[in-house]
Order: structure tokens, then C-alpha cells, then sequence
């Protein structure tokens, strides 16, 4: 299992090659430098020039890649150009804003959808799996950051049970904390159940058709047993994965959703930098989000012995 | 269960906002540093300059007045300007400012590794070079400049440069590396939660130039009426509009497009003000077809301007035509009288030009609170309407100003920042375009006059130079101007006192209920 998960890790890394060098390259070929953005139309060729050198854009390409790529290599992402603040840092702490918002929605998400969708597979046509599709397919279509608007002009404004705006972090005041992240959560929790529940419905649905549920129902065991002793473990693979990419991706950030309820999150920060062209901090968020999906779904891969012993880490 | 449910929630948030004589303000991004004119942009100088202040600063129009000085002496052959300070005036610490803090400062600002913003506008690489600065005594301080220059103190006075404020020395660390901002400002820095918040509080031993109560842009009475302010990062305007509603946010600025609706709210209030902010179209005279004079002159008058800013500014804007910001001193008769209206010209121009119909394509980007992409449509509909073939690219921000900065475009719907002074209001356009590709009008005779107008003092002169300028950009049709920007401001009704200007949240005589 450990040397699984070794070779895996080590694998990663062409992946991280890759992507360190093409965001590098491709970030510059869009046009706009963080230099002539920070000064807009008072720049004058003096001024530009001075803030280029500062920040190093007067380097020719190669060099300055080598410089990132140099110290890169000693786990150094370097200096944000906007805030000036080392980049790792400043990528770990908004990571965990986000992952504390995402790991709870995902979590309560499976745990709604996965059993719902088993049981609109179980009770196929009838009016209760007809009436959890149409949610599950209302849930997904409705975008996200108009569900937490929705949410928040609902709870924040109608009721005033949820604060509107502001974020307060939960190791500063775990309550009103909570409060904070309730809206956000719920949002992404309500998205998320229409996603994994058509993916639990379907992959429960194929295996409900095959022959060993027929013959476990044939040997008299009652509904009960049948679903969870021989479908659910057997459809829940297909689930699972979904799982793990849906982790991945919103791990990545949930720009919409942080920007909606001004959570200092990941997808903020990212999108923030993309528009300042702060490019230090865009190339060391797209490989923290990179390593990050490579490590989620290697977890995800070595989980599935746990419910499916087919599948070996071999 | 419900009321239980409800009431738990509730019980934290009684104590959140609003506290008395506190204020809670929605900003839409960050602040890049608290350091005066490093790492900067609109929204960090807002707020540094809460903080300090500098010899000069703006007032209400624009122009530089003493602000840390008493008055300013400028020597008969223009070139050395003496400072006397104004007395009781103190740092955030407690120390009394003197002559001896301006010196240091002055070499703190022109050493290379400040990274101030400003250096190369007073070290002679702009065209203006400050040969010496001393301090005869603790209460006078005297600048030599090598050649007499209208803009000196309105190039002190910017904000970009934060006002060339002075801080107290203690602001940098023992390494000499920056600290904190220990200024003379209203209010002193509190607490700054990177991508969260950042706060401030009234300094109470602050020496205000003015009491009467009257704010006048940087200088007239600034006293600090709150306890402290809170400047929020709120991104989202939907957002923004739910806190202005619930009370979570006590004032922020608003799109122009939710006034309307804000108004009729009864805890709100708008305020809207024109800024010195000009919405212009850009135009590369450059190009193959927009190099044609009787083309842009049709351009010019095939735009009935008032429908444009009508539509574009959702009908908080004002015409106007001219490079002079509309409440400047130099906003004359001359100023008012822009660009006409006529279709009848507008056809007979065309067919002057020999347009045969090709593509023109006009630049904008979707930034919320700049109007690019509305004023766009607007002229894209009229410039059709006159037979015009236009069509418009959409762009991000950062991409348009690179092809504004290359001059690589045929129009573009562009916002140029604010500029006060006449002399640098046209500067902003005009100049050599194979030096900098970014100047839309390199008329040599305009150059000429421009150039005069930079270092001529007399108030008269200046406006008969600045009138001719103005009708010959309007003849030359190197871009059209539109209109001044609008801050639309909202604000709760338990606060009182606030003037918008210059999109500077100024909290200055600000009292909250």
C-alpha cells in the first residue's frame, strides 16, 4: 500500500513539470503585465521601467524562469507582486478557508445523496424517484452563485438569522465562525446533492438489473439486505470516484461562492490574481491546486479496497 | 423550535455591527500596502491618506494648498519654493513634526530602494528635478527646482504618490525596512487582515488646518469625528446591496445602475457626485482608416453625446466634451462649448472621407463600475445609425491597457484617471508617439502649447492656452471625451456628514448615531 502510494506521489511529478511550465508560458502570452496594470494610465516610461526592474519583468524569460524553477526546487513559490507576501503561506491559509467550506458541503452532500439516490434506483419510476430526479436536476441547474444569493437574501435579509457579509475565522471565534460558513456550505452541500445523487442512482440502477441481485432476492433475503449488503457496495464505486473528482476540482477554489459571501478562500485569490497578473502567485496557485487533485484522488483510489475488496492497491 | 433556533443564531450578531460612532465600509478590493506611494493603487491611497498628509495637498478643485505647511513662498524666478509649517501639528506617536522629518523624508523618498512611485517625476528623469531641500529652521523648509515648473506642487500634492507624505521615522523598523505609517493624518492605523479588512481609528491628538466643519478635498477642516472604521472587501455589488440593506455595511460605493432602486430604500441614503475621472473614446490616428480627419470628424458629430451619457451613465452623468474636468477652476465658457450633434454633417463628412464602409472596431472592457462596455453600445448603435460599420471587441482589463500602451487598437472605449491641473489633463493624451505609443494627439503645434502650459504661472495665460487646446483637440478629433465619472455612494441615514469626491472615502467630519 505504501509503495502504491509512493509510485503514485512520484508519478505526480512529470504532472507538476508540466503544468509548472505551461502555466508559466501561458500566463505571459496573455497580454498585460502586472507593472503597467499597477500603474494604469499615469505610467510614464521612467515609472514603468523602475517598477519592472523592482519586479524583475525586465529579465528576459528564460532567466526568469530559471529563477522561479531554482527556487521552486527549494519548496520557495516566492513573492506575491500585489501583497508582497511570500506565496506558500499565503496559499496554505486560504486553502484551509476553503477546504473547511468544501470538506463539509462534499461530506453532508454524499451522505444526502448517496442514499437517496439508492433509494430512487430501489423505488425506479415511482413517484418518489421521479420527484428526486427533478430536484437532483433543479439543484444541478441552478448556478451557484445565484443559489447563494438566494440563500442569502432568504436567511440574511428575510429572516436575519445569517450574517450577509464578512467572514470571521473559526480559530478566532468558533461560533460566529460557524455562522459565517453556514450559507456557504449550504450552498455548495445543495449543488453537490444534485451531482452525486444521479451519479448514485445510476450506478446503483445497472447493478440492480444484474444477475447476483436476482439471485439474492431469489434466496428470499429481504430488500433491506439486498441493497445493502450486495447493491450499495457495488454501486458506490462510480460514486465514489465522482466524489473524489468533485473534491478535486472544488478544493481547486470556489471562486463564485467565496466572491458571493466574501469568503477569503483559494478560487478568490487565484481569480484575484488572474486580473492583477499577479504571476508568481498564479503559477504557485495552479500547482498547489494540481498537487493537491493528484493527492485527493490518490486517497480516493486507495480507499476503494474498503468497500470493494476486488479492487487491491496492486 | 423555531423562535429557540432563530434566537441562538441571532444572539452573536447583536453584538457584530454597529456598534456607536463606529463605522463598518465596503471597499471593493484590498489594500496592496500601508506604505505611503509603495505598491500601490486608488483604493490603498484612499486609505494611507487617512493616515498622513503631506506639505500640500488637494482641495475641493483641485488645485494644491498648504496642507503640513502654513504657506508656501515661491521665489520670483519660480524656482524655489519655501515652506513654513504650521505649529501643534504631531506624528501618531506624539512627536512634534519639524523641518528635520521633511528632510528625512525627502531622502528616504528619492533613495532607489523606497520603491517609491514617485521618484522619477522629481528626479529629472520626467522633465522636473528638485536640485536641493533644506531646513534652515525647525519650522521652514526650502525646495530648489533647476527650472521654473507650474506642476511642482501639484506633482507633491498627488495621490498617487501619496501626497509625498511625511511619516514619522519610527514608521520603519530598526533594519530600515517599512513598519507601519506613523503619520499627522485624522485617523491611525488599526488592524489589517490581508484580503479580510483593515481599520482605522480617530487620532485624537490630531491638528486639524481647519475647524469650521467645511471639508475641502485634503485640506479644509478633517477632524475625526468617529471611533473607528472598518473597510470591509466586499467583491460582489449583490452583495454589497444585501449588506447596505441588513445594516452590515454602513456605506459603500454602489453601481450606477442600482441608485435608483437603493433610493427607495428608507435606512438608505445616495449620494452622487461627478469625479475629474474622463470617459473618452480613444482613437489610433495611426490606423489605416481612423487617420482619415474628415472620418473621426464624422465620428464626432454622428454621436448624440447626451443619449450616450444618458444611457452609459444610467442618467447620473453630464455631457462633457472637453479634457477639463467639469468643476475645475479652468472649466470656462470655451469648455462647455464641445462637440455638436449634427447627422446631416455626420453624412456629409463620410462622404468627404471616402468611407467605403470598412470595419471599425472599438475596445471595452465589463469592469462593474466603469461604464467602457455600456458607453460602447451606445456609440456602436449611433455610429451604425450614420452608416458607420463598427463593431465592438470585448477585452479584459488588463489586456485593453496593453493595447492602449501599444497603441494597438483603431477605438476604444477607455476611462483616463483623474487629473486636475489643465497641463497635465492634456499631457495625459498628447506627446510623441513613437516614444510612447500609449499618446493618442501629437499635434507639434499642441505639444508646443503644452508644454508652455507646464511651466506658465499666471492664471490667465494659462486659460487662454488652455482654450485654444481645447478647440483644437475638438477640431482634431485625436478622441472624443464624453463625460466625468459618477461615484454613486450609499450609506445608512444614522450617517451623517459624508461628501463623496473623487472616489475618496474620505471620513473625515464623519459622525455615525
Amino acid at each position: 500500500m505504501l509503495r502504491f502510494a509512493l509510485t503514485r506521489i512520484v508519478m505526480a511529478i512529470p504532472t507538476l513539470l508540466i503544468v509548472a511550465v505551461s502555466v508559466f508560458v501561458l500566463i505571459r502570452l496573455i497580454p498585460g503585465d502586472p507593472a503597467s496594470l499597477m500603474l494604469g494610465d499615469l505610467a510614464t516610461p521612467a515609472s514603468l521601467a523602475d517598477l519592472r526592474a523592482r519586479l524583475g519583468l525586465d529579465q528576459s524569460l528564460p532567466v526568469q524562469f530559471a529563477i522561479w524553477f531554482g527556487n521552486l526546487l527549494k519548496g520557495d513559490l516566492g513573492i506575491s507582486i500585489s501583497s508582497q507576501q511570500p506565496i506558500l503561506p499565503l496559499i496554505v491559509s486560504r486553502f484551509w478557508v476553503s477546504a473547511q467550506i468544501v470538506l463539509v458541503a462534499v461530506l453532508l452532500a454524499s451522505l444526502v445523496a448517496v442514499p437517496a439516490g439508492l433509494i430512487a434506483a430501489w423505488k425506479q419510476d415511482s413517484g418518489l424517484d421521479i420527484g428526486l430526479v427533478a430536484l437532483a436536476t433543479l439543484l444541478l441547474s441552478i448556478p451557484t452563485f445565484w443559489l447563494g444569493l438566494l440563500l442569502l437574501l432568504f436567511f440574511g435579509l428575510k429572516l436575519g438569522w445569517l450574517p450577509v457579509v464578512g467572514y470571521v475565522s473559526i480559530g478566532d471565534d468558533p461560533w460566529r465562525g460557524l455562522l459565517y460558513l453556514v450559507m456557504p456550505i449550504m450552498t455548495l452541500f445543495l449543488h453537490e446533492i444534485g451531482v452525486l445523487l444521479r451519479m448514485a442512482r445510476a450506478s446503483t440502477l445497472e447493478v440492480l438489473r444484474l444477475d447476483y441481485i436476482t439471485h439474492a432476492r431469489a434466496k428470499g433475503l429481504s430488500e433491506m439486505a439486498v441493497l445493502w449488503r450486495h447493491a450499495f457496495k457495488n454501486a458506490f464505486g462510480p460514486t465514489w470516484t465522482l466524489i473524489g473528482l468533485v473534491l478535486g476540482n472544488l478544493l481547486g477554489g470556489i471562486a463564485v461562492v467565496e466572491t458571493v459571501f466574501t469568503i477569503p478562500g483559494l478560487g478568490r485569490l487565484l481569480v484575484d490574481s488572474i486580473f492583477a497578473r499577479d504571476y508568481p502567485v498564479i503559477q504557485g496557485c495552479m500547482l498547489f491546486i494540481a498537487f493537491t487533485y493528484v493527492l485527493v484522488n490518490l486517497v480516493i483510489d486507495l480507499c476503494y479496497p474498503l468497500f470493494d475488496p476486488r479492487v487491491t492497491a496492486q | 423550535m423555531n423562535r429557540l433556533l432563530a434566537g441562538a443564531c441571532l444572539l452573536p450578531l447583536l453584538a457584530g455591527p454597529a456598534l456607536a460612532q463606529s463605522l463598518t465600509v465596503a471597499v471593493q478590493a484590498d489594500v496592496r500596502s500601508i506604505n505611503p506611494g509603495v505598491n500601490r493603487d486608488d483604493g490603498t491611497d484612499d486609505f494611507v491618506l487617512q493616515m498622513v498628509e503631506g506639505l500640500v495637498g488637494y482641495d475641493e478643485g483641485g488645485t494644491p494648498q498648504p496642507l503640513l505647511a502654513e504657506k508656501v513662498d515661491i521665489s520670483a524666478d519660480g524656482k524655489t519654493y519655501t515652506f513654513t509649517l504650521r505649529q501643534g501639528v504631531k506624528f501618531h506617536n506624539g512627536a512634534q513634526l519639524t523641518s528635520t522629518d521633511v528632510l528625512w523624508n525627502w531622502t528616504r523618498y528619492m533613495d532607489p530602494k523606497t520603491d517609491w512611485r514617485c521618484t522619477s517625476e522629481f528626479d529629472g528623469r520626467s522633465g522636473l528635478k528638485v536640485e536641493s531641500v533644506e531646513a534652515p529652521d525647525a519650522r521652514t523648509v526650502v525646495m530648489k527646482i533647476d527650472k521654473p515648473n507650474a506642476l511642482f506642487l501639484d506633482t507633491l500634492a498627488r495621490t498617487d504618490c501619496a501626497m509625498t507624505a511625511i511619516i514619522h521615522k519610527d514608521s520603519l523598523k530598526a533594519d530600515g525596512s517599512f513598519d507601519k505609517p506613523i503619520g499627522t493624518g485624522p485617523f491611525k492605523l488599526g488592524e489589517w487582515k490581508r484580503g479580510e479588512y483593515f481599520t482605522m481609528s480617530a487620532f485624537e491628538g490630531y491638528a486639524s488646518p481647519k475647524t469650521d466643519g467645511k471639508i475641502d478635498g485634503y485640506v479644509g477642516s478633517k477632524r475625526p469625528l468617529v471611533k473607528d472604521v472598518k473597510f470591509l472587501v466586499v467583491k460582489d455589488p449583490a452583495t454589497i446591496t444585501a449588506g447596505l440593506t441588513s445594516g452590515a455595511i454602513d456605506l459603500s460605493e454602489v453601481l450606477a445602475s442600482d441608485v435608483q432602486e437603493l433610493r427607495k430604500q428608507p435606512k438608505l441614503e445616495v449620494v452622487t457626485a461627478a469625479t475629474a475621472v474622463r470617459q473618452v473614446l480613444l482613437i489610433q490616428t495611426r490606423d489605416a482608416v481612423m487617420g482619415n480627419l474628415k472620418l473621426r470628424q464624422a465620428i464626432a458629430a454622428a454621436l448624440d453625446m447626451d443619449e450616450v451619457v444618458a444611457a452609459a451613465s444610467d442618467n447620473l452623468g453630464q455631457t462633457n466634451t472637453s479634457p477639463i474636468y467639469s468643476r475645475s477652476a479652468y472649466f470656462g465658457p470655451v469648455e462647455k462649448q464641445g462637440l455638436k450633434y449634427d447627422p446631416a454633417r455626420a453624412k456629409k463628412l463620410l462622404a468627404e472621407a471616402g468611407y467605403k464602409g470598412e470595419k471599425i472596431s472599438i475596445l471595452a472592457n465589463k469592469r462593474p463600475r466603469v461604464p467602457s462596455f455600456p458607453a460602447a453600445v451606445v456609440v456602436q448603435a449611433m455610429l451604425q445609425s450614420a452608416g458607420i460599420n463598427a463593431e465592438i471587441e470585448v477585452l479584459d482589463w488588463a489586456t485593453q491597457l496593453d493595447r492602449y500602451n501599444k497603441g494597438n487598437y483603431q477605438m476604444q472605449s477607455f476611462s483616463f484617471s483623474a487629473r486636475f491641473d489643465p497641463a497635465i489633463a492634456f499631457e495625459q493624451f498628447a506627446g510623441n508617439k513613437d516614444k510612447q505609443p500609449r499618446k493618442v494627439w501629437d499635434n507639434p503645434d499642441a505639444l508646443a502649447k503644452i508644454d508652455r502650459l507646464m511651466t506658465l504661472s499666471d492664471r490667465a495665460e494659462r486659460q487662454k492656452l488652455v482654450d485654444e487646446l481645447h478647440k483644437q483637440v475638438i477640431e482634431d478629433v485625436p478622441l472624443i471625451f464624453m463625460f466625468n465619472g459618477v461615484d454613486a455612494i450609499a450609506h445608512s441615514k444614522r450617517v451623517k456628514g459624508f461628501q463623496p469626491w473623487q472616489s475618496k472615502l474620505r471620513m473625515w467630519e464623519v459622525t455615525a448615531n
